[in-house]
């Protein structure tokens, strides 16, 4: 395989070399671009450097974020001439970045001294394998660099899940069946001809959501993420009710529904650190059973809610206040970050209290935990 | 008629320069791929930077119909590709009750294609004497189940209808498909298309394309407009302007009679370009002649 454009003998098999360069940094090529792209080299682009690039970027690439990679390999394999570097070292570093996958799972086979977790931190990786990565970081141990890229993940994730979810929930419009009986009363106005198909329609059924999202101390680092992430649902489902709480509960439908996601961050946290010092879940839940019971819960919808479960206050009221919430709800789903940790139990005062009346107890300490939520509320 | 086939990207941004439509030379070497390769090409980039626009200018610059199909949540078969005209079919077969044909031969006659209501996608592929210009906007909007359909389309160009059979395109069509990125589109799809970023112009691109489609402009209140529409764009917003909105913006401007930009103009005509009311309020809370 050639790693630079200089070591091919025409511009076809140059060509080849380079969609196979690409083909190694995760490009999806096949034979049909190539073939294309070979296509190209006999039309008047192959004349300009600039023009051959935007070509072969618009024949190689699918996305925007794929253009930008391009742009790096391809001059990585066109620009670089022998006289430039020396070309030995220039190969064999080219040649350890394509073969990187094959060394880390030799490490992984136990080659290697590392261990998984040495692994993780070692790893800097672009395109897909990042993505992969950053989807599984436990939230309260991002590294500072990939803050940035890890919000826009998570923004992007977020959104393209909502939007799924509320297609999935939505009360379908196909029509049903034919409805026999009117269109054929209706055809009498046709002189029997029935001119118009009448069809049954399906009840809409409106799908509800309600969230509780705890906001205290512990729970800081989650929080900013799990709120992002109540944020993008809301954006799709216009029945959905949000709640935070910590020492108090607050509702935030309406600032969901107003305010961009920065101005509703800046509010949650200034609430938050208002009323710091411990959580108190059941208090918090017995005042949403009391003020917000009737409006939200009627209809039985899902209930989320997202908390570690460490209860300073009173466990047995967090329990008859769970049994409370469950007996109006569909399905009430608890999700806790420190579930994602290795070894953890729920043996916490607060979280085993509110077991009982749980239906589904899940992590949510990653993207991926959080994503994996689809088939939950798809069934609800 | 003669089909219009550049030799070389500069004769694409010159034709298109005459139709009005800006191009820089990175759309114009992708589009001269379309003409070459007839491959469909996918332009992705945010809501108003003219990914529409550069269907209406392809179809201009063949000289080729343009046949829009704007998608959306739950578009459907018949609403994009075919439908039986129902009642059309009801009443020849009332009027053939009596003719004394076979039943086969009734069959025949109402489900021929004289009996098909034909929607966008059937259209562009039996135009009779030329290649039209398909534009499919806004396909992050349709389901996936729609998607997945469309990959027939555009890899063979051909459609199967179950009744007929396989319906050949008489002439490939040229294909754009836009997406505001709402949704990732399936990789299958997007390896069937050339791909390109529109991003939002730049203060001289966006100079030529309001001068352009305004050609009565003031220098100065070109300037001025322009010059924050460029700034507002490097705000966070929620809805930041598109082209279009410039364009309506300067356009409106004109027709008051101001001639440059100051703070009464300004609060008068703000909604023009800012469509939410939380950005409106932001802009005149932080005071509007900074951004002057």
């Amino acid at each position: 395989m050639y790693t630079q454009a200089y070591s091919a003998r025409s511009i076809s098999s140059g060509m080849v070399g380079f969609f196979r360069y690409l083909r190694s940094h995760g490009f999806l090529i096949g034979l049909r671009e190539t073939t294309e792209a070979l296509e190209v080299a006999h039309t008047s682009l192959v004349r300009d450097k600039h023009r051959l690039k935007t070509a072969l970027a618009a024949l190689c690439c699918t996305s925007r974020e794929e253009l930008a990679l391009f742009d790096r390999l391809f001059a990585a394999y066109w620009d670089t001439s022998p006289m430039d570097l020396a070309e030995r070292k220039n190969q064999v570093t080219v040649r350890g970045q394509v073969r990187s996958k094959i060394n880390t799972s030799l490490v992984l086979l136990g080659r290697g001294k590392g261990t998984g977790k040495e692994e993780e931190e070692a790893t800097s990786v672009s395109g897909a394998n990042a993505e992969e990565r950053l989807r599984e970081t436990d939230f309260s141990k991002i590294r500072e660099i990939d803050e940035k890229p890890l919000e826009q993940l998570a923004e992007r994730l977020f959104r393209e899940f909502a939007v799924k979810m509320r297609r999935k929930l939505k009360a379908t419009r196909k029509p049903g069946k034919v409805h026999l009986a009117r269109t054929v009363r209706k055809s009498i106005e046709s002189g029997g001809d029935p001119l118009k198909l009448f069809y049954t329609t399906r009840k809409l059924k409106k799908r509800r959501l309600v969230i509780l999202l705890d906001v205290s101390g512990s729970m800081d680092k989650y929080s900013f993420y799990l709120l992002r992430f109540i944020y993008a649902l809301k954006q799709e489902f216009s029945n959905l009710e949000a709640f935070v709480f910590s020492t108090r509960l607050i509702s935030i439908t309406r600032a969901l529904r107003n305010m961009k996601l920065d101005s509703v961050l800046r509010e949650v946290s200034h609430f938050a650190s208002h009323w710091s010092g411990g959580t108190r879940i059941g208090e918090c839940l017995r005042d949403f059973n009391r003020q917000y019971s009737k409006y939200v819960l009627h209809g039985s919808p899902a209930v989320i809610i997202l908390s570690d479960g460490l209860e300073t206050g009173n466990p047995v009221l967090l329990g008859s206040e769970m049994i409370k919430i469950r007996r109006r709800s569909k399905v009430l789903i608890w999700l806790n970050p420190l579930k994602g940790m290795k070894d953890y139990q729920p043996l916490a005062g607060g979280m085993k209290a509110a077991l009982p009346s749980v239906d589904e107890f899940r992590a949510a300490h990653n993207l991926k935990s959080l994503l994996e939520l689809e088939d939950l509320l798809t069934h609800v | 008629m003669e089909r219009f086939h550049p030799a070389s990207p500069e004769s694409i941004i010159k034709a298109l320069s005459d139709l009005g439509y800006v191009a820089e030379e990175d759309l114009a070497i992708v589009l001269f791929l379309v003409l070459t390769l007839r491959k469909p090409l996918l332009l992705e980039g945010p809501p108003g930077v003219g990914k529409t626009e550069v269907g209406l200018a392809l179809s201009g610059l063949l000289k080729a119909p343009l046949i829009r199909l704007q998608c959306y949540e739950g578009l459907d078969l018949n609403q994009a590709v075919y439908e039986w005209n129902y009642q059309k079919q009801l009443l020849s077969i009332k009027l053939l009750e009596s003719s004394g044909s076979s039943l086969r031969d009734k069959e025949d006659l109402i489900f021929s294609e004289e009996y098909i209501l034909k929607r966008p996608l059937l259209q562009a592929i039996t135009q009779a004497d030329q290649s039209p210009v398909l534009l499919i906007d806004e396909i992050d909007r349709a389901d996936e189940e729609f998607e997945a359909f469309l990959l027939e389309l555009l890899s063979a160009f051909q459609l199967s209808i179950p009744e007929i059979g396989t319906v050949k395109a008489t002439h490939k069509p040229y294909v754009i498909l836009t997406s505001n990125r709402t949704r990732e589109l399936s990789d299958a799809l997007k390896r069937r298309c050339l791909y390109h970023w529109i991003d939002f112009p730049d203060f001289d691109k966006e100079m030529r394309i309001v001068e352009k489609k305004l050609p009565g402009i003031e220098e100065k209140l070109l300037k001025q407009v322009v010059g924050f529409v460029q700034k507002l764009r490097s705000r966070e917003l929620a809805k930041q302007p598109g082209i279009s909105e410039t364009l309506d913006w300067a356009e409106s401007l004109m027709t008051l009679g101001y001639r440059a930009l100051d703070q009464k103009t300004l609060d008068h005509t703000l909604g023009i370009i800012l469509k939410s009311n939380e950005d409106i309020k932001m802009i005149r809370e932080e005071g509007i002649e900074s951004l002057v």
